[in-house]
């Protein structure tokens, strides 16, 4: 993936075969179950069960509105531009933070749906139902680190 | 068009009713905002979340970040509740491992 700032945007271009994974990347969002983190260790919070459910309805109204973004990206052809030969984004800092946080969704996701093993790279058994998630979590990390060198600069 | 001019001194806030019917407690800053290791996120993400969510510069988010990875855990703020639970919200959008606790 070559990756260059024009003026305030972030450009990726994609070659065919990134381009093909990351069409088949995308649709896995929202991958992380839905109350999967907790507020607190130790639950001894006041209003424990109120303070974990405004965080459940946080986050569930924030998968919502990136699978909506996500929507809106994939139809927008100024910047998701679907080429013969590949694929070119066009994307603001904010575009590029929020898909950050979607490719990191279905990479901790896939993670899960591992069995969230301590070394990620030692999944004990590659199996038919195993492999498609150590593939998510492998891509969508690829993806992601592209990403962030882009808005970092490093 | 006239400049908005800028007090030199801010006006007392008198306490919202809400923040008046919760206990003082809770207002307090008595909670922890921690973050802790998990072997699924990435060194930089962590940084670069650490950075957006805290506004930290990158020296401090990456000091901070070694420590979850090399401590198991980071204290990163000591808050109100309602602002820990903020950063927590904050923080766990983008699935890092973060969670509030009550500093006794």
């Amino acid at each position: 993936m070559r990756i260059s700032r024009q003026q305030e945007k972030i450009v990726c271009q994609m070659g065919r075969r990134e381009r093909d994974l990351f069409l088949e990347l995308l649709p896995l969002y929202p991958r992380t179950p839905a109350a999967h983190r907790k507020l607190s260790k130790s639950s001894i919070l006041p209003d424990a069960e109120a303070a974990q459910k405004l965080l459940d309805d946080a986050l569930a109204e924030q998968r919502d509105q990136n699978r909506q973004l996500l929507e809106q990206l994939m139809l927008d052809l100024a910047r998701f531009q679907v080429q013969p030969t590949g694929l070119k984004l066009v994307l603001s800092e904010a575009d590029t933070e929020w898909l950050l946080q979607v490719l990191n969704d279905i990479r901790v996701g896939s993670w899960v749906l591992l069995g969230s093993p301590e070394d990620p790279h030692t999944v004990e058994q590659l199996t038919e139902e195993t492999v498609p998630n150590l593939w998510a979590m492998e891509m969508s990390g690829y993806f992601q680190m592209h990403l962030l060198k882009a808005l970092t600069g490093d | 068009m006239a400049e908005t001019v800028t007090p030199d001194l801010l006006p007392a806030v008198a306490p919202t009713q809400e923040q008046q019917d919760k206990p003082e407690s809770d207002l307090e800053p008595g909670f922890l905002v921690i973050c802790w290791n998990d072997p699924v996120n990435f060194m930089d993400y962590v940084t670069h979340v650490f950075q957006v969510v805290f506004g930290w510069p990158k020296k401090k988010a990456e000091f901070h970040m070694l420590q979850v990875h090399e401590q198991g855990k980071s204290v990163l703020a000591r808050e109100s509740m309602e602002k820990a639970e903020h950063y927590v919200h904050q923080l766990q959008k983008y699935h890092l491992h973060a969670t509030m606790e009550r500093d006794d």
